[in-house]
């Protein structure tokens, strides 16, 4: 989600959750820096806080399993997850007095930061990727269909290849004369490079793509190639080429799209599982506080 | 027997290719050159039926007209008739919060929509018109079916079914062609259309409907029946105003030339109607209006056309009211084009849509939410694909954009889509689930919704009681609607829109929208120059 001008209002009324939260605290906290925060009325008052925003933010995931359910539009439950998941952070510190602990609050501690500094990560990222994707993607598709996509672009340089190297044959073959000493022969050769082209470089690349090495994953290099390929072959199949060329962008597009996504989504497989851990030993730690 | 011809004739097995001297002896083939039908001899082919058996089914493709030599036929629609309807407002609170759009059928007496036809039968690929209520006919010996499917390779509109052992010709469309240009069988079918189906037709018009038979019958004899070929104009803006026509068979494309290019108004369908704007205006006409594939128009005189007016006057209360409708509708548009110049626009059709879905890519984190919660909302078939055109940083989502060309009207063998006033598309009861519409739109806005349902008998079947081959036609099979998206109009917002977590998928009014933000682009650039 971008993070712009239309957060204000939850900007504001997280620093005003925020400021009440340091006055309390520094109005209670100071004046009995020498005992325990978690147990008193405040401090018991502060986590609960706390891990309530944290059971928001949480559940977010479940109503996005739910798109259709109106219990509030989704973007709505996206910027409370936000700007609460954040807040939760200074309210446990508040409620653990800027103690670290030991055992399972120090576990719970690490978790919260980390959970708290992956979502600034991801929010970061969401931020700024959009962009970054459609500026840079221009050619992007659905991410579910590149695999689709990238076999029908092999496939359609397989045809441009037969199609140029077979047509050429055929026309030369056409335009012979019976007792001309192979000119067929002679012509066809020119489409050799063009051959040796595609199977040494460009169908390699285009069947792995991702595989390091290959000249044609960087557009520079790629434009060389294909530069050069066009001095070896007659003008006629310049078109072909441009075709090819333009296949390469595609490939390349995709591979781009595909890293972006990763990142776009990749911090997820981190933050999830640590947040639903660190809502379930957080449940573990009310209760055994509580109890005992 | 209708032919006498037959008697003595030899009639050869099924699929068979019928020799030119049979076929030469049938008056219909009378006039058609025996060198042509001895060249084309295994395009026309012996078809015998045995009673309750299919001869084509609605929404299979084909190729082939059929001319029924002896026997009698049923034609029928095994297609529910209605529509489909998203419903998800249950009552309480709770339930609300809870609530899904499911999508059921319903026919138009349960679910009236806005600007539905009030049809009351449904134009099929025959001589006659089907009842909306009780969609089934009979075909009998001397007619012929099949015809927009064999000349323009359009789905078949309805299931033929032999109501008797029966045996017909069937033939490809170079024989059809032939035929179709000699005088005798042209008068024939002329002859049925004007005994058989004149009448529904011009009452399936509703502004007709209040026609008495008297005139009806007089008009039965004078209108001319006209038949064009593919892109030939049928007439032109600013031509006077001359005629009234009815659209009898195939697609006439109306349009007006405006800076910038062509604006497809309308396509029409059978059962459609124009002319009347300009015979009721100024006397001259407004649109161009030119034959898609192969027309045939009934073409009613400008003299018969006022003789009607003055004597009616309601029907000419109707046609005004409903040449305002579309000159309204019309000048809508064009006002549309004119205020706001974007060419890129215009060659995208986005302009001319009611309503777009656009997703701001700087915020789009490509999460699929939008389509998720569509495919949630509609049993699981997503209206919506994230994939479309993009203006800078806005993509168009693929949902229905009511298109300056809507292509996906072309073709429908019932003529069951068409732009309601307001241009949104609407798909009629009558919808046969070809998917003709599904693949000509050109972004694949429309879907085809599956359904369960209980196969109609229709009435033909039901009198043969304790058939037991006609009594296991009731049961339960899959039919298909098409469908395109519905807004979500029983929620207050779009699902997809109100399932996005991150504000970039928006429903908007695209004038208003693109107007809004390149104004906004243009008027920041003009400062900056400053």
């Amino acid at each position: 989600m971008r993070i712009d001008r239309t957060h204000k209002g939850w900007l504001i009324a997280s620093l005003a959750i925020l400021g009440v939260s340091l006055l309390l605290y520094a109005f209670y906290r100071v004046p009995a820096a020498a005992g325990s925060m978690g147990g008193t009325a405040l401090g018991l008052a502060f986590g609960s806080a706390g891990f309530a925003f944290m059971i928001f933010a949480a559940l977010l995931g479940a109503r996005k399993r739910v798109p259709v359910y109106r219990f509030g539009r989704a973007q709505t439950w996206m910027r409370g997850h936000l700007w609460l998941g954040l807040l939760s952070l200074p309210l446990i510190l508040f409620h653990s007095g800027f103690r670290y602990g030991h055992g399972l609050t120090a576990w719970l501690m690490t978790l919260l930061i980390v959970v708290v500094a992956s979502g600034l990560f991801g929010a970061a990222l969401q931020h700024y990727m959009p962009r970054v994707m459609t500026r840079e993607v221009t050619m992007e598709t659905i991410y579910e269909e590149i695999g689709h996509v990238r076999a029908q672009l092999l496939e359609e340089a397989e045809e441009l290849i037969q199609q140029a190297t077979g047509g050429e044959k055929k026309a030369s073959a056409e335009g012979s004369e019976p007792d001309s000493p192979g000119p067929a022969i002679a012509v066809s050769d020119e489409t050799a490079p063009l051959r040796n082209f595609y199977q040494q470089e460009l169908k390699p690349f285009l069947e792995k793509p991702a595989a390091r090495g290959s000249a044609l994953g960087d557009a520079a290099q790629a434009r060389s190639a294909f530069t050069q390929l066009r001095t070896l072959v007659p003008a006629s199949l310049h078109t072909t080429i441009e075709d090819l060329e333009g296949i390469c962008e595609e490939e390349r597009q995709l591979t781009l799209q595909s890293h972006l996504h990763m990142w776009l989504h990749g911090w997820l497989l981190l933050h999830i599982p640590l947040s639903l851990a660190l809502i379930l030993l957080g449940a573990m730690h009310a209760v055994m506080a509580l109890r005992y | 027997m209708l032919f006498e011809e037959l008697k003595d004739m030899q009639w050869q097995p099924d699929g068979t290719p019928v020799a030119a001297e049979d076929l030469l002896r049938l008056p219909v083939f009378k006039d058609i050159s025996p060198q042509f039908l001895k060249k084309n001899a295994n395009a026309t082919v012996w078809r015998h039926f045995k009673r309750g058996e299919i001869v084509c089914r609605e929404g299979e493709f084909g190729s082939t007209a059929f001319y029924i030599l002896e026997g009698k036929a049923s034609v029928a629609l095994a297609s529910p008739i209605a529509h489909v309807k998203a419903q998800g407002r249950p009552e309480g609170f709770l339930a609300r919060l809870t609530s899904k759009l499911t999508s059921r059928l319903a026919a138009r007496q349960d679910d009236r929509r806005e600007d539905e036809m009030d049809r009351r039968s449904i134009p099929i690929d025959a001589p006659v018109d089907l009842a909306y209520d009780h969609p089934v006919a009979e075909l009998a010996a001397g007619e012929l079916f099949g015809e927009m499917t064999c000349m323009n390779y359009y789905p078949r509109s309805a299931t033929v079914r032999a109501e008797t052992d029966c045996t017909m010709l069937e033939m490809l469309r170079n024989v059809l062609d032939v035929l179709q240009k000699s005088k005798v069988f042209r008068a024939q079918l002329d002859e049925t259309y004007r005994r058989r189906a004149l009448d529904s037709h011009l009452r399936d018009v509703t502004i007709f409907r209040g026609l008495q038979q008297d005139f009806i019958d007089h008009l039965r004899d004078r209108v001319e029946l006209m038949r064009f070929a593919p892109g030939q104009s049928i007439c032109k803006q600013g031509d006077p105003a001359d005629s009234f026509y009815l659209v009898r068979l195939g697609f006439v494309k109306v349009s007006e030339n405006y800076p910038g290019g062509e604006l497809v108004l309308a396509y029409l369908s059978r059962g459609d109607y124009f002319g009347e704007i300009g015979l009721l205006g100024g006397g001259t006409r407004t649109a161009d209006c030119s034959a898609l594939d192969h027309v045939e128009v009934v073409r009613i005189s400008a003299e018969d056309f006022r003789a009607m007016v003055e004597k009616y006057p309601e029907v000419r209360a109707g046609l005004q009211r409903s040449a305002r409708e579309r000159q309204e509708a019309n000048q809508e548009r064009l006002q549309m084009v004119r205020s706001v110049p974007l060419e890129n626009f215009l060659a995208q059709g986005l302009m001319e849509a009611q309503s777009l879905l656009v997703l701001d890519l700087s915020k789009c984190t490509r999460c699929d939410a939008c389509v998720t919660a569509c495919a949630d909302s509609h049993d699981g078939v997503t209206r919506l694909v994230r994939e479309g055109l993009r203006f800078e940083n806005f993509l168009v989502a693929t949902s229905c954009r009511q298109c300056r060309d809507p292509l996906c009207m072309v073709g429908c063998p019932v003529g069951a889509i068409r732009r309601r006033n307001s241009l949104e598309v609407i798909i009629e009861d009558w919808c046969i689930g070809c998917g003709l519409c599904a693949k000509n739109c050109p972004y694949g806005n429309i879907n085809m919704h599956s359904f369960t349902a209980q196969a109609q008998a229709p009435a033909h079947e039901v009198k043969h009681e304790g058939d037991r081959e006609h009594a296991e036609q009731k049961k339960a099979v899959v039919q298909k609607k098409a469908t395109t998206c519905d807004l979500c109009t029983d929620h207050a917002e779009p699902s997809c829109v109100y399932a996005c977590p991150h504000d970039a998928a928006h429903r908007v009014e695209p004038r208003d929208f693109f107007a809004g933000t390149l104004g906004q682009r243009v008027g920041k650039s003009g400062k900056a120059r400053k």
